[in-house]
């Protein structure tokens, strides 16, 4: 019967090729547009690492004084000082946990085969490349000694490898980083993620850093921040070492912490610390505040998808409901036309329950189409929010699930916009017909 | 006349599609006086003077890894050669360029800071360091006071010694002291003062959409370090010769740094504001698009009723019903679905407007939009009814004869 329905479904668009083709193309166009913008909407808000999400957590530590204030809805800081990222670095507990920070430097050999070149760089712990899951495709993360030993070591990713030893082993050799030359002791397959959820400081969906160095090398080496350093207070801050025992905010830090126990347990390790420093009377304030957001409640906080986004969406979706007003309308007057044609076939034995089955399939049909359809006017629209802005282009893109949702979305949204018809139509009694006739 | 009785009754024996097209004329009113509306918004945001002749200028950042040179002695070497470049205008250190949208801030006292007991009166500002040269580099307008005197610039790795003048933005002089006030008068950077010597007509800050845009401090301090910008302003036609150039000519100085981001001010300036760009060339679609759907919406829902009545159209003209007759039975019919539409249209545009001031940091909607988008969808149903009602007009009565 399904088939049967199909073939009906084919003679009556053959039947009136301009209505059908406006359905279609009004399906087409409004699945189109609203996929190109939920698209964006949907990698902008995908979770980043699904299976861990819940385990990484980004303290925030109130570290000022009772009567400041700060842009974030509770007042807290969205980055640490460099004393408290390290003191939690070096805290003895037993998670894996990183302070961590943007740099950058000129990459060269120190000889003139290869042009130096600017390449920005991470400055972490070991316990980073765990817990955020790189994979090794040479050697290891640097160990715990070497970390403290503030030894100058240094991971490299997949591309920078590339370009350097042409993707050869390059464990045990050197490179150098501005005027220094740091020994390689791993290298990383290239880190893909759309959200840099890790540090939203210079943009959300910013480019990975392909260079990664021990964090216990900060003093000596005196590395720039490439991120945002937020002050609250006046500081008298000349030099390098006024910066690291500043109130300056400039780190980021992330904790993994796997069982609810773990999380009770580090919020309490933060309330005795906050509370401490408060006794020595680094800020002037009576109550210990302190927020522990996991990866999803760290992106929400800090407003990821783009408000620009969200309004597109919403009114991408109600461009939808305009299409779908506008093929309920068509649709109506198609049907109805059609009411002698039903009444013969009802007169002739079929069900009503038949005849409302084989216009929803009719839509469906079209559904279906102006979904295909729909997906190679979001691909062009896509193909045009790259070409405006390529800061979006990792975001873009439509993955399988979005390219699925498309004809479903068009369909369901057909079927729904046929019910209506559909139901007027089987409810023709055939008397009146077979009358006139 | 218009027979306004008969054609509303006809209507009520078609409600669902008359409300179809009723709800999808109200939802494209709501949708496109919004969207219109902040099209607008951004346009005017777009093309909002800098103060800056964009055009004419460029910068670009060196990353020295050499460490066997004095950068004191290397960034006035470096002035030296760019300014004698052929074709360049001025040029000189900058520690943060203009429309970049990378810079620094900070709130500006006319207390120091460390003598401030409670909160005093302070505006917040976007600073650079830069010489003598800066404000014919920027090609900006002095309209009161002086330029920097080469002997007041301070060059110097360290904070050893530090500049004691400024000169600032109109806005920011305006926002501390009020208007035609300040000139003479010391800010406090921290703790450090600044005697405001000159006055720059419009100079906007690193970040166009920073809560205070137009405050710029400019404070004569060249401080040498590893990484450092420079701004170069040539004639427009020569920018692209010059800025393709200044990599070599910077490596044939000295060759152990690394020369990246040559960006034309317009072009920083565009990439800050890409994502605007973005929202508004997708919302201009989305307009487009909509009227299109809707009129032919419109348009395919008169030819249906057309095709239904083609009896009792063949019948009217049979008893003698003008062509103009028709045409008008399907404009007035239009007319009432329109006039509904568009009421409900443009109550629900009103508080979608009012949602997305609620909800997001747009303006508020401003109702000559919507007045503007319901005269505008009012024309498209028109037109898309005329096309098929002049073609019910030519209906024959012998039509009405005949059997189907």
């Amino acid at each position: 019967m399904f088939l049967h329905y199909l073939d009906l479904s084919w003679r009556s668009f053959r039947r009136t090729p301009l209505v059908s083709l406006l359905m279609v193309s009004a399906i087409a166009i409004g699945i189109g547009i609203t996929m190109t913008s939920l698209s964006v909407y949907y990698m902008m808000a995908m979770d980043p690492i699904p299976h861990k999400s819940a385990n990484l957590f980004q303290p925030q530590l109130n570290t000022m004084d009772a009567d400041r204030t700060w842009s974030t809805p509770d007042d807290l800081p969205y980055q640490m000082t460099y004393k408290d990222a390290m003191h939690l670095h070096q805290a003895n507990l037993p998670y894996r946990k990183s302070a961590s920070y943007r740099t950058g430097f000129s990459v060269h050999m120190n000889n003139a085969d290869v042009k130096p070149f600017l390449e920005p760089a991470r400055v972490i712990g070991q316990d980073f490349f765990t817990m955020f899951e790189q994979q090794f495709i040479f050697g290891d993360a640097w160990s715990l000694e070497q970390e403290k030993g503030a030894s100058p070591l240094v991971v490299i990713n997949r591309r920078i490898n590339d370009k350097l030893f042409g993707g050869d082993d390059s464990v045990g050799r050197s490179i150098y980083l501005d005027d220094t030359a740091y020994q390689i002791v791993g290298v990383v397959e290239n880190w893909e993620t759309h959200i840099k959820y890790y540090d939203l400081n210079n943009g959300s969906f910013n480019s990975v850093e392909g260079i990664f160095i021990p964090i216990t090398l900060t003093q000596s080496m005196q590395y720039d921040a490439w991120g945002n350093t937020n002050g609250w207070k006046f500081e008298e801050v000349n030099t390098y070492e006024d910066r690291l025992a500043s109130e300056l905010m400039w780190l980021q830090f992330w904790v993994q912490l796997d069982t609810p126990e773990a999380v009770q347990d580090f919020s309490q390790y933060l309330h005795a610390y906050l509370e401490q420093q408060g006794q020595l009377g680094r800020f002037e304030r009576d109550n210990v505040e302190f927020a522990l957001r996991d990866v999803k409640e760290w992106l929400a906080y800090n407003n990821v998808v783009s408000e620009d986004n969200q309004v597109l969406v919403g009114l991408s979706f109600m461009f939808l409901a305009v299409c779908l007003a506008n093929i309920l309308g068509l649709l109506l007057g198609k049907f109805l036309k059609r009411a002698p044609e039903v009444g013969v076939r009802r007169a002739l034995g079929a069900s009503k329950r038949q005849v409302f089955y084989q216009h929803l399939v009719e839509v469906s049909v079209l559904g279906l189409i102006g979904g295909v359809l729909g997906i190679a006017i979001a691909q062009l629209g896509l193909w045009g929010v790259r070409a405006t802005y390529s800061y979006y282009s990792a975001l873009a893109t439509m993955d399988v699930t979005m390219l699925l949702a498309a004809p479903i979305i068009a369909i369901s949204a057909c079927v729904l916009a046929g019910l209506y018809p559909a139901w007027l139509v089987c409810r023709t009694t055939p008397a009146i017909y077979l009358k006139t006739q | 006349m218009l027979e306004l009785r008969p054609i509303f009754n006809a209507l009520l024996r078609s409600k669902a599609g008359a409300l179809m097209l009723l709800f999808q004329i109200a939802l494209t009113t709501a949708i496109v006086s919004n969207a219109a509306f902040i099209i607008y918004d951004r346009i005017q945001y777009l093309q909002q003077d800098t103060g800056y002749p964009e055009d004419e200028v460029f910068s670009f950042r060196v990353l020295t890894f050499g460490n066997d040179v004095d950068l004191v002695q290397r960034t006035e070497l470096d002035e030296d050669m760019l300014r004698s470049i052929p074709g360049v205008i001025d040029a000189g250190f900058f520690q943060e360029v203009p429309l970049s949208g990378s810079g620094s801030a900070s709130g500006f006292g006319i207390v120091s800071a460390d003598q401030v007991t409670e909160q005093q009166q302070s505006t917040r500002a976007a600073y650079t360091f830069a010489d003598h040269h800066a404000i014919n580099t920027l090609g900006v307008n002095l309209i009161a006071g002086r330029n920097f005197n080469p002997d007041e610039v301070v060059v110097s790795q360290s904070f050893d010694k530090v500049p004691n003048v400024a000169i600032v933005s109109q806005a920011f002089i305006d926002d501390l002291f009020g208007e035609g006030e300040g000139l003479g008068e010391t800010v406090y950077l921290g703790s450090y003062p600044l005697k405001i010597i000159g006055v720059v007509e419009k100079m906007m800050g690193p970040w166009l959409k920073d809560s205070a845009a137009e405050n710029f401090v400019i404070i004569p301090l060249v401080q040498a370090a590893v990484y450092q910008k420079f701004v170069v302003r040539t004639s427009a036609d020569e920018r692209t010769a010059v800025m393709r150039q200044i990599e070599d000519l910077m490596l044939d100085a000295y060759d152990q740094r690394v020369i990246n981001n040559i960006d034309g001010m317009d072009i920083a300036k565009e990439d800050y504001n890409a994502s605007d760009v973005l929202m508004l060339r997708m919302l201009l679609v989305l307009i487009v698009v909509l009227l299109l759907i809707t009129a032919l919406g419109i348009f395919g829902l008169t030819v249906f009723n057309i095709n239904k009545r083609t009896k009792q159209i063949g019948t009217r003209r049979a008893l003698g019903a003008r062509k103009s007759a028709i045409v008008r039975y399907f404009l007035v019919e239009n007319t009432f679905i329109c006039a509904a539409g568009l009421i409900v249209g443009c109550a629900g545009a009103i508080y979608l407007g009012n949602l997305l001031l609620e909800e997001y940091s747009l303006p508020a909607l401003d109702n000559s939009y919507v007045i503007a988008t319901a005269i505008g969808v009012f024309v498209t149903s028109v037109l898309s009814v005329l096309i098929p009602a002049n073609r019910a007009a030519n209906i024959s009565p012998s039509v009405a004869t005949r059997s189907i």
